[in-house]
């Protein structure tokens, strides 16, 4: 599986991860390290412990790793949840609501880079 | 000196690592994960960095926290700041520019534009602290040629006004206490009669000044300057023309008009005039004579007192004293009577040092 086909499967825009990066081997590098970032698993159990200035700060730390990886898909849901748990206009029912589908492209997402590095 | 060293504060590892890659061939790279740990790193290292990578929002202290310790501890005058955060909120940047943040950028890096940004900035400020060093540097060698100066200014001065002396056989102390006596007096002056306004820069140019009150003499003929005897009233006539004389050598001298000549002049002129009108050559009265040559008149009159003339034998120093303040030479005013009368000790004993020093060297 090429960098390529691995960011098409998890709705990521490779176009501006190679301008950026500009060799595969340094993106795949990166994206490996995405696997030991514990911000999700510490986001949802800070959401879970209704610790919602942590969850905050978790959500803000994934949002800043997915856009400097170009994981667009999973960017998206990332971005809302960090909204809706900013504290000048935090909604802890929304961000609840949103909670899923992080898991879910978090979960493709992981999919996709193990089965890239193997 | 180029500094190697740069710091990232971020609590994500691939965020740092993404900063890193791009600096690792070039700088030796430390990393901070949250708040807390940057500060420490500054309060260690600050000096060696070139740049400090900072993230907005991170655990334990915010980029904001930082930025506000560093700007107590000074750091921001020295090491550039660029921040790194996800979102364009107004009010961060404008909180980020405000304590000293000098860019902001953005995720996702793009590589050549933050390094980019870093070598302008990094530049920029090299480029300032080399011209701080500069100027330091600069503002040194004028104040050191500038001493350098008031010291040469000083001597000439005094050289000026001793030749006189060096002419009537003296030995050249006369101007040397005059200055002295005239500075205590000043003091005095200055610290409780403010109506005068004098200012410590003032007195010091008009203690430089007084070494000049005698210049006139110059001009007077050696039958009359170096006379043993007492003056025919034609010879102290001339004699006091010596005031007048002092003022055209200087009229001659002038290139412009400053405070340091305005001095200077006065002193020469009218350090013989008396509070009630009674000297000359202006017959001033009251404080239309200046307060500088006031101040030398006394001290004038009082060295001409205690010192052995040609013509006359040493007075002792209280004798001295009394006669200035009973009147017996001429009219002062209370407040520089005054100001003698605290001065005088200090005077008695700068004197008594002074002549003793004196017979010691003719032994």
């Amino acid at each position: 599986m090429t960098v390529k086909e691995c960011y098409e499967k998890i709705g990521g825009d490779y176009e501006g991860v190679v301008n950026r990066l500009m060799t595969d081997e340094r993106i795949s590098r990166f994206a490996g390290m995405f696997l030991d970032d514990d911000s999700y698993r510490k986001l949802v159990d800070a959401m879970g412990e209704g610790d919602y200035d942590l969850a905050f700060r978790m959500a803000h730390t994934m949002k800043g790793v997915t856009q400097n990886l170009s994981f667009e898909a999973l960017y998206q849901p990332v971005n809302e949840i960090t909204e809706a748990l900013r504290d000048t206009h935090r909604d802890a029912e929304l961000a609840e609501s949103l909670l899923p589908a992080v898991t879910k492209q978090y979960e493709i997402t992981v999919a996709g880079i193990r089965e890239l590095i193997g | 000196m180029e500094k190697r060293t740069i710091l990232i504060a971020d609590d994500a590892q691939i965020n740092r690592e993404m900063i890193k890659f791009i600096f690792e061939e070039q700088y030796e790279v430390l990393e901070a994960q949250d708040g807390e740990e940057t500060i420490a790193i500054l309060d260690e290292h600050a000096e060696e960095l070139a740049v400090l990578f900072l993230d907005l929002i991170m655990p334990k202290k915010t980029g904001l926290d930082v930025l506000a310790h560093m700007q107590v501890k000074g750091y921001t005058d020295f090491l550039p700041v660029i921040m790194i955060t996800g979102e364009a909120t107004p009010e961060a940047e404008y909180k980020a520019y405000e304590l000293g943040a000098s860019d902001i950028i953005y995720k996702p890096f793009e590589p050549k534009v933050v390094m980019r940004r870093t070598m302008n900035i990094t530049e920029l400020f090299e480029h300032r602290s080399d011209l701080e060093r500069k100027l330091e540097e600069r503002t040194r060698e004028l104040m050191a040629s500038r001493e350098q100066l008031e010291q040469n200014n000083a001597f000439l001065i005094n050289a000026l006004g001793s030749v006189v002396e060096f002419r009537s056989m003296e030995s050249g102390e006369h101007i040397r206490r005059v200055k002295i006596f005239t500075g205590i007096i000043l003091e005095y002056v200055r610290k409780f009669y403010p109506e005068y306004g004098l200012t410590k820069k003032q007195i010091s140019m008009i203690t430089q000044a007084s070494a000049l009150h005698d210049l006139g003499k110059i001009a007077i003929a050696d039958a009359i300057l170096l006379k043993p005897g007492k003056l025919t009233r034609d010879e102290f006539e001339e004699m006091k023309k010596h005031t007048i004389y002092g003022c055209d050598i200087l009229e001659r001298f002038k290139q412009e008009e400053t405070e340091f000549y305005r001095y200077c002049y006065d002193i020469c002129r009218y350090h013989h005039e008396r509070y009630d009108g009674n000297g000359y050559p202006d017959k001033l009265v009251g404080e239309e004579i200046p307060i500088w040559a006031q101040v030398v008149s006394i001290v004038d009159v009082y060295d001409a007192l205690v010192s052995k003339r040609v013509y006359k034998a040493a007075y002792d120093v209280k004798e001295a004293a009394r006669m200035i303040c009973e009147g017996e030479c001429g009219v002062f005013s209370d407040k520089i009577l005054d100001c003698f009368d605290l001065a005088k000790e200090e005077l008695f004993a700068i004197t008594q040092q002074e002549f003793i020093e004196d017979e010691v060297s003719q032994k």
